[in-house]
């Protein structure tokens, strides 16, 4: 088993009256198990104007699981900014220089994933933009080539 | 204008055959602009024990700009790696679109769009009390 550690914090020294400090760290963990996480994928692309993309395909053999995403706007305009979907859903947008880390459920629990697999989706608004994103998994439905 | 960081660092020796590190910040703005959020609902903890649908964050509750540049952190605080949070967003009184799961320690940071509608929505996966913490930065 691996063993993958993510690490957020979050500071201010003027958002508040008093300094804002948090820290925290999980340890990425199979779902219900203290097994790590032990597949990754990891890439680098830029995004086209005009769609929603596909970023992450879900898998059924991912879904309802402990999966983890990753996703960061490497655009460095801090005008344009990329719309993320989950499903249909826009969930909000990653301005230049904006990342964000997620779980992936992938399918809602108690249906058939292949019919409701909920896909992360990207589109890039008013300007292709560079993406970064990390899938760290347990395992996803391979497709026969 | 404030300034307020997110630092995420991935990180891990025994994924691949080489290292994974990847570290990244980001500085909180306003929409389209360099200028750095100013609000906050400040950090809340939420004690949760059951395991219905239900709102977390309702946008109704709060001043969020919809379609700008607002983030939410919500930590699920047990220590309990079997259990979970189900973090959704949508109408609780009908089928949000579902996230992910957060086991016991776990955390995420995410962009809101905020429409009318678009609640955070909370499903435990059993009735044990759990602190659910959130944040959230927005203009």
């Amino acid at each position: 088993m691996a063993t993958t550690t993510a690490t957020l914090t979050l500071s201010s020294s003027d958002l508040l009256s008093n300094a804002l400090s948090l820290s925290a760290t999980q340890t990425l963990y199979k779902a219900g198990t203290t097994t790590g996480l032990d597949q990754i994928q990891y890439e680098r692309l830029e995004v086209p104007t005009g769609d929603v993309y596909d970023l992450v395909d879900a898998t059924a053999l991912g879904a309802n699981k402990a999966n983890k995403v990753y996703i960061a706007n490497k655009h460095t305009d801090a005008t344009k900014y990329v719309d993320i979907y989950i499903k249909t859903l826009n969930i909000g947008r990653l301005y230049a220089g904006d990342w964000m880390f997620v779980p992936l459920e992938a399918a809602p629990a108690g249906t058939s994933p292949e019919t409701y697999l909920q896909d992360v989706g990207i589109e890039a608004v008013s300007a292709a933009q560079v993406v970064e994103f990390a899938l760290i998994h347990e395992g996803k439905t391979q497709t026969a080539s | 204008m404030a300034t307020t960081t997110a630092t995420i660092t991935l990180a891990s020796s025994d994924i691949a055959d080489n290292a994974l590190s990847i570290s990244n910040t980001m500085t909180m703005t306003t929409a389209g602009t360099t200028t750095g959020i100013t609000e906050t609902t400040g950090l809340a903890r939420k004690k949760v024990a059951s395991a219905s649908l239900a709102d977390l964050i309702t946008v109704a509750n709060t001043d969020v700009t919809a379609a700008s540049s607002a983030k939410v952190y919500i930590k699920n605080t047990s220590t309990s790696t079997d259990k979970y949070g189900l973090i959704g967003i949508g109408d609780s009184s009908g089928t949000p679109i579902y996230l992910g799961r957060l086991y016991g320690g776990d955390w995420m940071l995410f962009p809101w769009d905020a429409n009318s509608g678009e609640d955070i929505t909370l499903t435990m996966s059993d009735t044990t009390e759990t602190v659910i913490e959130y944040m959230v930065f927005f203009e």
